[in-house]
């Protein structure tokens, strides 16, 4: 198992760098350059190279790659110009609104799912059951941007229960603990839900399904002959073992929260990752793109690990050599 | 009134009487429509002979919808007395477990109707989608006045440009998603069959487009080379062919070493023949799954690429891009971006739907 | 269920308590500790800031006036790009902040637009034109307790001239001395700064803010773009005090204590909050739920829901930039000024401007826009008049020779033109989409054409590229008016010169123009100016939109005009009955 860890782990390393190499020349040979976009008028051809040349873009191409990737290996990662900070300090400032944000609708997503799933496979075929089904894929039909603008609309304007948008209100630091402990998480409350209603869907149907695999072995069918109740074969036996198979899709459902959140951070005023790499691409703003691939990339390669060796882990008839 | 003559007038109905509401509906729905297109626009019809091309098509639709729905009615009923009792296939099995999920059956009628309705659009829309009407006076009409569903920003029809976003949205998702399940099986396939060193090669390669975050992929390629229609297509189609490719890879690896593929290659067929006519057919359940329900996604997400501005451009209208455009006038012109939204989720939904039904019907796990 | 979903929701109410609470770590509520940037500069600033506040405070405290006190919000789309570096920063808001909230300029502008004092008491121009000698304040602090003098504004202005710092509106200095030799320091609070005459001369100093020289005197200019001072911890002078600044999220300033008397005293806020919203919906929903106070540009079709809503009031006025479509007269579709003139005359402005900006603005016919005290409401322009569009189009030998609706030359080329934008402009892809209609019914083919916004500079500012026919634009001006870099033909490799114009009255009076100090003399020459631009018509002038801004009613004496959305934040103040 160790060594299977370990030679995952090595080869991950040729695809991190391959994505981050795709990602630089392909932003690189992008027209328009940062240049372009604070030019001010006056601005002559002198002006232009001395800007070029105080942002290093002066120089060629691969020079500047092999430049970057030494730099990285260092943990240097540049310089951003669109947020006029370091890079490292960028991705540092904004990666905890990230994971605070992934995490919660990561909880909320499985809270429901897990809930609604179960319930999905005792009423098999019921009305609840497809209702359900429907619902909780109505919602994952939704653009989440629009989820999200309604949301807002329905919750915060016309309900007022929620604020807007930010992470903190005005006040923050004028509140006590438990005051902005509070502030935290009626802040949350809308984006994650925005993000969980999405998940909830999936993790539902693995549920749903888990239960059905599990109340179909015999040790179930044990307890039933047994004559215990339902309520107690159900919880007590087969919904613990349903849950097992449940915590390999944290692996898989971290990436896209990483990546798939730019709307919610829009809408929301979320200072987030997604929403400063987007920001970069349109700014031409090399080294924060290039970093956040990066990070993105080595997000889902250890996300996909680590759902793989949850899988192993807990299932012992898999055996990884 | 048999009901071989009530097939006669309306083919659909005895089926829905009878139980197979399914089946029966769809028929029915059909031949309404064409009915409804034939009676009300008949104008637009006889044009549409001598017209472009979409309109030809749409001529062409109507006509073949009218004689499908009366001509399979009218077999179903005639051959309904005798009983079937061919041998029960595995694919008999999942399409009966697939009639009983009403809400999958709903679905694919919902789908079906879309397309339908996006072949007939030229015959069915109120007015031209990109024709602007008084732009002073007719702008951020309510629905249920001049236009049905309300108009624009530039006093266009949100109906009609519904109507005619239906197509673009349905051909996005369809031609996207079928660009990545055809090269991901033929990968795919390649990869299981052969093993070893080619199919740790192109697994590689997989792993690393699978590991891209895709929507950052998306936003840099369309934001760097302008956004057409093509290229969301082509992009969207190449990014999600690798998960294709890795399930039919893994079907493959344990179909390889079934009885049938050791016959089929001890009988001396090419690799090719073997791949193609015995290989694939048989991984091909799981893909169609993951197809049905990329549609959906692909749908969606072109949506966002349009609230990023890198969607559909104008004037062309997709749902996506009409969502997006209307959102800063949620609160007063709320029908700008409720309809087309409202179409995103029931089609997205519809063929979730489906996708779900048919993952249910094809594992046998699943049937209780 | 129950013990399940119990201990299931327990842990998730457990999870997301715990890193709510986690993230709430870092004093507790009551003492408030600022944060401080992990950085060298900043760590040893701060502190001093700090300081010299708390003596502030204590030497000057708040008169016993309701008005004083609270928090007033800003809310808006855009982050202040580079901060309160004034060197290197060119975004509208961040210049706005360097007026008149954390830094100052030496005069600021009365509603008519004639300087008045600010940080220069007073100043005298020679005789001849040449020079300008302003007299330093002296009672004027940086926040870290040094006093702001003449060294100060002889330092920034040999930065912003110093070709090494990139000074993006290196233009205002166009008629300056640059460098060492353009500036001389008299004494500690006098100062002159040499030039040639020219109009509008003090206008830059009213634009550019003073920055410290003790603090970044020994930064190399080539590395002031990314010194912490601009985005990090600005140290200012002027009436408000940098406290934090969250990327993206938010900056936070606090009310300086010591700002002189004269200059009307501390501000009544105790707190000002800008507030970075990315989404124009949820600024609404935001200003409409009085979490914000004022929402900076809401767009046109959101005015309407404002003026409805009792609780806040729409403000609405001329502003300083105009929307345009620029004709690349290098190509050869567009080099006939008849063509041009035709184009505009082809094109219903006033029923796109009721259209796109709801009425809130008027059809622009020059480059003058209505707050500027040269622009003259009656002057010439060319009106919708598609007959004679059609007219000077024939004139000019574009006629449908094939009966296609579209005109050819001689040559049976086609009347087609492309019209790029840029994405994510709502305005300007419904301009060229209704342009499109328009001038196909005087026989003009228009294709839109959407372009990502970096590309699209490319696209238009490079000199060997210039790969457009037409493309919409938005132009931003200064009170001081100049157009040399537009349609100066000696400009016309630079980045701006679009329109590739070459035009000898234009010329002269460009130059003219921009030497002639006198602003009733200038009036004159502004006519002919308009006159020729009408007969060039080197872009489709469209509209000057009117700048709108949504405020809350319980923010108080909040006045904004043409001098911006800030010019007088240290006379906001909070609805005393609202508190």
């Amino acid at each position: 198992m160790a060594k299977y860890v370990l030679r995952r782990l090595v080869g991950a390393i040729p695809l991190v760098l391959g994505i981050a190499t795709i990602i630089f020349f392909l932003i690189n040979l992008a027209p328009g350059s940062p240049i372009d976009l604070i030019v001010g008028p006056g601005v002559t051809r002198e002006f232009r190279e001395q800007m070029i040349r105080n942002f290093g873009l002066d120089q060629p191409l691969h020079i500047q790659y092999v430049k970057w990737l030494g730099a990285m290996f260092t943990g240097d990662f540049g310089y951003s110009f669109s947020q006029t900070r370091p890079v490292r300090d960028v991705l540092l400032g904004f990666l905890p609104n990230t994971v605070t944000l992934s995490l919660a609708a990561l909880f909320v997503a499985f809270l429901f799912g897990v809930v609604l799933g179960t319930v999905q496979a005792v009423r098999q075929y019921s009305a609840l059951d497809s209702g359900l089904s429907v619902a909780l894929l109505f919602f994952y039909s939704m653009p989440s941007f629009w989820l999200a603008l309604m949301l807002v609309l329905v919750m915060s304007l016309m309900l007022g229960w929620f604020p807007v948008s930010g992470t903190v209100s005005t006040d923050y630091e004028f509140l006590s603990f438990t005051g902005r402990v509070v502030d935290r998480v009626r802040h949350l409350a809308l984006p994650t839900l925005s993000l969980a209603l999405v998940l909830t869907a999936g993790i539902a149907r693995y549920m749903r399904g888990s239960m059905l695999e599990v109340v179909r072995q015999d040790y179930v069918r044990t307890a039933h002959a047994k004559g215990l109740p339902e309520r107690v074969v159900v919880f007590k036996h087969a919904l613990r073992n349903a849950l097992i198979p449940i915590v390999t899709l944290v692996g898989l459902y971290l990436p896209f929260l990483f990546s798939g959140t730019v709307f919610i951070e829009t809408i929301f005023a979320w200072p987030g990752m997604g929403r400063a790499i987007v920001g970069a691409i349109f700014q031409r703003d090399y080294p924060l793109v290039m970093a956040g691939s990066f990070f993105f990339a080595t997000m889902v390669v250890l996300a996909n690990l680590v759902a793989d060796i949850l899988y192993a882990v807990v299932d012992p008839r898999i055996r990884y050599e | 009134m048999s009901s071989r003559s009530l097939s006669l007038v309306l083919p659909g109905l005895p089926q829905l009487l009878s139980g197979r509401w399914g089946a029966g509906a769809m028929a029915l729905l059909t031949w309404l429509g064409m009915i409804a297109i034939l009676l009300l626009r008949h104008e637009r019809l006889v044009a549409a002979v001598s017209g472009s091309w979409d309109e030809q098509l749409a001529f062409a639709t109507v006509i073949i919808g009218l004689v499908v729905s009366w001509a399979w009615s009218m077999r179903d009923v005639r051959s309904s007395h005798e009983q079937q009792v061919v041998g029960v296939s595995q694919w008999d099995l999942a399409v009966k477990a697939f009639s009983k999920n009403r809400t999958a059956v709903a679905g694919l009628i919902l789908i079906v109707a879309l397309y339908l309705i996006a072949l007939v659009t030229p015959l069915v829309a109120p007015h031209p989608p990109n024709l602007q009407y008084d732009i002073v006076s007719e702008r951020f009409l309510p629905p249920l006045g001049k236009f049905p569903l309300g108009s624009d920003q530039f006093a266009r029809d949100v109906l009609s440009r519904l109507l005619y976003g239906a197509r673009i949205s349905l051909t996005i998702g369809f031609v996207a998603v079928g660009i990545s399940v055809t090269i991901g099986t033929l990968v795919g396939a390649v990869a299981g069959y052969f093993g070893g060193i080619v199919d740790g090669a192109i697994m590689r390669f997989v792993d690393m487009i699978i590991s891209f975050p895709r929507l950052i992929l998306l936003i840099t390629i369309i934001a760097i080379f302008d956004a057409s229609i093509f290229l969301i297509v082509a992009v969207l189609g190449l990014t999600l062919w690798p998960s294709t490719a890795r399930i039919i890879r893994g079907e493959i690896l344990s179909l390889r070493e079934r009885e049938f593929v050791q016959a089929a290659a001890a009988l001396g067929y090419p690799k090719r023949r073997i791949i193609l006519r015995h290989l694939v057919p048989n991984a091909l359940a799981p893909v169609i799954v993951a197809a049905t329900l990329g549609i959906g996604n692909t749908i969606v997400l072109e949506a966002g690429l349009s609230f990023l501005g890198l969607g559909v451009q104008p004037p062309t209208a997709s749902w996506g891009q009409m969502v997006a455009a209307g959102r800063n006038e949620l609160l007063d012109a709320w029908w700008l971006s409720t309809f087309p939204g409202l179409a995103i989720v029931f089609t997205v939904l519809s063929f979730n739907l489906v996708g779900d039904g048919l993952r249910d019907a094809l594992d046998p796990k699943l049937r209780s | 269920m129950r013990s399940l979903s119990r201990t299931a929701a327990a842990r998730a109410v457990f999870a997301i308590t715990a890193s709510a609470v986690l993230s709430a770590c870092g004093g507790d509520g009551g003492t408030r500790a600022r944060p401080v940037p992990n950085v060298a500069f900043c760590q040893d600033v701060l502190p001093r800031v700090d300081a010299w506040v708390a003596q502030a405070r204590e030497a000057n405290p708040t008169p016993d006036d309701p008005r004083f006190g609270g928090t007033a919000v800003v809310g808006t789309i855009g982050e202040m790009a580079d901060g309160m570096n004034a060197a290197v920063s060119s975004d509208y808001s961040a210049t706005q902040h360097q007026q008149f909230v954390n830094l100052m300029t030496l005069v600021d502008y009365d509603v008519d637009a004639n300087p008045r004092p600010y940080l220069a008491e007073s100043w005298e121009v020679a005789e001849d034109n040449t020079s300008v000698t302003f007299h330093i304040r002296q009672d004027v602090y940086w926040h870290d307790g040094e006093q702001t003098d003449a060294h100060d504004v002889a330092f920034t202005y040999r930065v912003v001239t110093n070709p090494e710092t990139a000074f993006p509106n290196a233009a205002f200095w166009n008629h300056y001395v640059q460098g060492d030799e353009g500036v001389e320091v008299l004494d500690d609070f006098t100062v002159r700064v040499l030039m040639e005459p020219h109009a509008e001369f003090l206008d830059p100093f009213r634009t550019v803010a003073i920055l410290p020289e003790h603090l970044l005197g020994d930064v190399p200019p080539a590395e002031l773009k990314q010194h912490p001072f601009g985005t990090q911890c600005p140290v200012g002078n002027g009436p408000f005090v940098f406290w934090s600044h969250s990327p993206q999220e938010r900056w936070v300033f606090e009310a300086n204590p010591a700002f002189p008397e004269a200059l009307g005293g501390r501000p009544f806020l105790d707190r000002y909050v800008y507030r970075i919203i990315p989404e124009q919906t949820t600024l609404l929903a935001e200003l409409l739920t009085q979490n914000i106070d004022v929402y900076i540009s809401p767009a046109p079709d959101q005015a309407q829901r404002i003026v409805d809503d009792p609780e806040v009031e729409l403000l609405r006025y001329p502003f300083r930039n105009y929307v345009l479509v620029g004709w690349n007269a290098r190509r050869p579709q567009l080099s006939d000024a008849r063509v041009r003139r035709a184009i505009t005359m082809g094109t219903d402005r006033e029923s796109i401007v009721q259209a796109i900006l709801q009425g809130y603005g008027t059809v622009a016919n020059g480059s003058v826009p209505p707050f500027h005290w040269a622009y003259d409401s009656d002057a010439p322009g060319l009106g919708y008049d598609p007959d004679g569009a059609r007219a000077l189009l024939e004139e000019a030998g574009w006629v449908d020779r094939d009966g296609d609706g579209i005109r050819e030359n001689a040559s049976g080329e086609p009347l087609s033109i492309s019209i790029k934008y840029n994405t994510g402009n709502q305005q300007r892809q419904d301009i060229a989409e209704i342009m499109q209609a328009q001038l196909s019914e005087v026989g003009i083919e228009v294709t839109p054409q959407v372009v990502e916004w970096a590309t699209l500079l490319q696209q238009i500012n490079t000199p060997e590229v210039r790969d457009f026919d037409g493309v919409v634009m938005g132009w931003v001006v200064e009170f001081k008016l100049d157009d040399t870099d537009l349609f100066h033909s000696e400009r016309i490799d630079e980045p701006f010169a679009w329109s590739g114009t070459r035009n000898a009255d234009m010329d002269r009076l460009l130059v003219q123009l921009g030497r002639t100090v006198d602003r009733e003399e200038a009036r004159a020459l502004w006519a002919e100016y308009q006159e020729v631009l009408i007969e060039e018509q080197p872009y489709t002038f469209f509209y000057f939109p009117e700048r709108l801004d949504g405020v809350s009613t319980r923010l108080m004496g909040v006045q904004m005009d043409a001098r911006g959305e800030w010019l007088n934040v240290k006379d906001w103040y909070l609805d005393p009955a609202s508190r």
